[in-house]
């Protein structure tokens, strides 16, 4: 059904940008699976126990998922590389195993009765979120980031806090995750925990180096592509898995910015500002 | 009763063990995290389905054979090409995207669904009591399999020309290559022999359950990632160590009713050992591979 | 005499085994230059990198302004008023020359989510930025990728990137090396100017005739200690300054 293709490319979509989000600060994050998963049995939760509304659950799942997530990053994102891949992997692995354990939303069973998310709350999800990252494209804030980004070192030494622009971003990873998880159990009406496995967190991850990592339509452009192709061509979707694992090689190869690799210029002179011509 | 839950224990530690150095061979030496490990793991037991009318040694040279050749594929689909300042990161990346295409492949050949083996009733499957104490035959081939193997790699680090130059590599690959090492044998090599323990561990997993299933990369594969950096991120001796450990705690878990929790504790220790003590939590300075920060 | 801006006292930083310095003391006062010599190794970096926080002193106090930031994180000295180029030059090399200026830009740096809507600010970050671009002759260049400079002009450039952070003490790590001639005799203007816009001034360097016409004062340092301090003439010629120029890498005195 296409109304089913574009939500499972809405809630992707979510999730690259969830990634890309982390990574504008320097940090690649596996946890993005277990990020979804606590969204989507917060919201459940609220929505199902406590008869809360989905757009309130939603948000509150949105808010403890990023204040979760800076506990977590504190210690966790002074680590870097390969330290932080394996930590973020263990994270989606603990929480995927919790709430295997957890009978109060069903352990290994499954959780159900959320409802409520149609088609149109995720396109309303990706827009405001879109809406949100260009902003962002375009601040100072963006260019704080490039700057933790590229050089750790030479940023604090400019005086910007680089663990809080850090945690910042993986915070905000995190509650975007949320969202798109709540979204997803909303719309499934059904999950188990198996649902939010690390292979889940690898597929986002591989979504937004395909699409590209310096701007925020790479990751859109990436998860898309990903999601809506097998949709329309029967043998990419019989061998999904590998069609795109060699699409991903070959990008890391040739294209190791990934489809879309510009980076948005955020701020120019303006034309009042007095220059000098000559001498170049 | 004990001494069974340690025996169990012990057999799954030392499967553990068998990945989990392969998984701190290639970071010691390369400094590079080969996500497509546990996908040659799962592919170990498939071999023992394809080999599973012909004698068992047939089954491990296939395996050893398989594996090897596989790791020469990854190494050169994933990592010879990563190079510049990011390679740590694009070659995990690279390695996770090889994983994704090797389990696609197996499955188009197998199926998703688990291969039970016909081994049911066979001589593996045989018991036999040594003082009161009662052994599976599969378990001493477990055993003795993971111990010659640890030992063969053992004795390739220690006493040969290639373990040499392996060792060199792992202490500084810049000087290495300076003294005439040849980076790409060595990490060809490497690749070999830790892919090849790998298919091995996976056949072995295979015998014991009775079955190959395409999901063991993940659920096996990724635990053995997470001991090997409890062990310490290159330290051989630290992979080894943290598989038994792991491994009889597990069977203990189990036996308490705990079984649910075992993969927590085992997800839950890696995290802390990363944070606290990032070098792994039996390091002491020596042990066979140099580490780099 | 007036309290100096940094008091460097017994100042320890040892990395395993190795001492990059040795109990160093060292005032910094007010509208001085200061020209910190010393064959290759002496520490000289190493003092840098320790006073802004790049390095965790391991003995020893560094009181800036009268506050002892010996072990506060780098965020934070560079807040209070520290500013620095890099020996090998450190720029974001992605980003434009404006955008370069523009990261070091205080109340965005101080307060990065507030960036977000404080739309009137951004138009005077820009003014700020292409102020000390202009004055170290840049203007014409800001929509440049910071990567595509000449090595002159991005060495320039990571000047006024520090500049923008508006910093009171100024610390500069070979500002000259690799450049050439020509160059060498541009930035001993710019940082003339530039010492009139902060109030003191530390600056390694190799080249004799750029620290003689800069520096108010010298200071050699050898094994991470200091060993004479005084008067530009007094200490090239100093018997121990030779003798350790000597002892090591010849080359370095030439120019």
């Amino acid at each position: 059904m296409i109304s089913d293709q574009l939500f499972f490319t809405g809630i992707n979509v979510l999730l690259a940008w969830s990634v890309y989000i982390g990574l504008v600060t320097g940090s690649l994050s596996f946890a993005q699976g277990a990020f979804m998963a606590f969204g989507c049995y917060g919201a459940g939760v609220l929505t199902v126990k406590f008869g809360w509304p989905l757009l309130p659950a939603c948000l509150v799942s949105a808010i403890l998922s990023a204040m979760i997530a800076a506990v977590l990053g504190y210690p966790a994102l002074r680590l870097r590389g390969v330290y932080l891949i394996l930590v973020t992997i263990g994270i989606t692995f603990c929480a995927r195993v919790a709430l295997e354990n957890i009978d109060y939303v069903g352990g290994v069973g499954g959780f159900g009765g959320m409802r409520g998310a149609d088609l149109n709350a995720v396109i309303v999800a990706v827009l405001i979120v879109g809406a949100f990252l260009l902003w962002f494209s375009f601040s100072p804030l963006q260019r704080i980031c490039d700057a933790v980004r590229e050089d750790d070192r030479v940023a604090s030494s400019l005086a910007i806090n680089v663990t809080f622009i850090r945690l910042l971003g993986f915070s905000a990873g995190a509650a975007i995750a949320a969202i798109a998880g709540a979204l997803y159990g909303h719309y499934m009406n059904f999950v188990r925990p198996e649902s939010f496995d690390v292979l889940l967190s690898i597929y986002v991850v591989l979504y937004v180096v395909l699409g590209g990592t310096n701007n925020m339509l790479g990751p859109l452009i990436g998860a898309t592509l990903m999601t809506l192709l097998p949709e329309y061509f029967r043998v990419l979707a019989e061998w999904r898995p590998t069609v795109f694992g060699l699409a991903i090689l070959a990008m890391l190869l040739f294209r190791p910015l990934g489809l879309l690799a510009f980076r948005l210029v955020t701020a120019h002179a303006s034309v009042s500002a007095p220059r000098k011509s000559g001498s170049l | 009763m004990l001494v069974g839950l340690l025996i169990n224990g012990l057999v799954s530690g030392a499967l553990y063990a068998l990945v989990a150095v392969g998984f701190t061979l290639v970071i010691g030496v390369l400094d590079k995290l080969n996500f497509a490990h546990p996908e040659v793991l799962m592919i170990g037991g498939f071999v023992a389905v394809v080999a599973s009318g012909l004698p068992p040694y047939y089954a491990f040279i296939a395996a050893f054979a398989t594996g090897g050749l596989l790791g020469l594929v990854v190494e050169f689909a994933a990592f010879r090409r990563f190079t510049d300042a990011d390679a740590k990161i694009t070659a995990g990346l690279a390695s996770m995207a090889v994983g994704l295409v090797l389990t696609d492949l197996t499955q188009k050949v197998f199926g998703t669904e688990s291969v039970s083996l016909p081994i049911g009733g066979g001589w593996l499957s045989r018991r036999f009591q040594i003082a009161g104490v009662e052994f599976l035959n599969v378990q001493i081939v477990i055993v003795l399999a993971t111990a010659i193997l640890t030992g063969g790699l053992h004795v390739l680090l220690q006493r040969t020309r290639v373990g040499r130059q392996i060792r060199a590599v792992a202490e500084s690959p810049v000087s290495a290559s300076l003294l005439g090492v040849n980076v790409l044998r060595v990490s060809q090599a490497v690749f070999f022999v830790s892919s090849a323990l790998a298919a091995e561990a996976g056949l072995l997993l295979a015998l014991r359950s009775g079955a190959a299933s395409s999901d063991i990369g993940l659920t096996f594969g990724l635990k053995a990632l997470a001991i090997m950096a409890i062990g310490g991120l290159g330290d051989l001796r630290g992979a080894m160590l943290g598989g038994l450990v792991i491994g009889v705690l597990e069977a203990f878990m189990f036996h308490l009713g705990l079984g649910r929790l075992s993969e927590l504790t085992v997800w839950l220790a890696m995290i802390v050992t990363l944070m606290v003590r990032p070098r792994g939590l039996f390091s002491s300075g020596t042990h066979g591979l140099e580490q780099r920060a | 005499m007036k309290q100096p801006i940094l008091e460097v006292r017994k100042l320890q930083k040892s990395f395993g085994g190795l001492r990059a310095l040795d109990g160093i003391n060292l005032d910094i006062h007010e509208g001085e230059v200061v020209g910190l010599i010393g064959p290759n190794g002496a520490g000289k970096t190493a003092l840098l990198n320790t006073v802004t926080g790049f390095y965790r002193a391991t003995g020893g106090t560094i009181l800036f302004q009268n506050q002892d930031i010996t072990h506060r994180p780098m965020h934070e000295i560079g807040r209070l008023g520290i500013g620095r180029t890099f020996q090998n030059i450190r720029l974001f090399r992605r980003m434009t020359v404006l955008e370069n200026a523009l990261v070091a830009f205080r109340p965005f740096a101080d307060h990065p989510l507030r960036s977000l809507i404080a739309y009137r600010e951004r138009r005077m970050a820009i003014a700020r930025a292409m102020h000390w671009l202009e004055l170290l002759q840049l203007a014409d260049k800001v929509d440049r990728i910071a990567s595509s400079l000449s090595y002159g002009d991005a060495r320039r450039l990571e000047i006024a990137r520090a500049l923008v952070g508006e910093p009171s003490l100024l610390l500069l790590d070979e500002p000259a090396a690799g450049m050439n001639e020509n160059e060498t005799r541009r930035l001993v203007d710019d940082i003339a100017i530039v010492r009139r816009h902060v109030r003191a001034i530390v600056l390694i360097e190799h080249d004799m005739d750029l620290i003689r016409s800069l520096s108010d004062r010298l200071v050699a340092m050898d094994y991470g200690r200091k060993i004479v301090e005084g008067a530009s003439a007094e200490v090239l010629n100093h018997p121990e300054v030779l003798k350790a120029y000597l002892g090591t890498d010849t080359e370095e005195t030439v120019s």
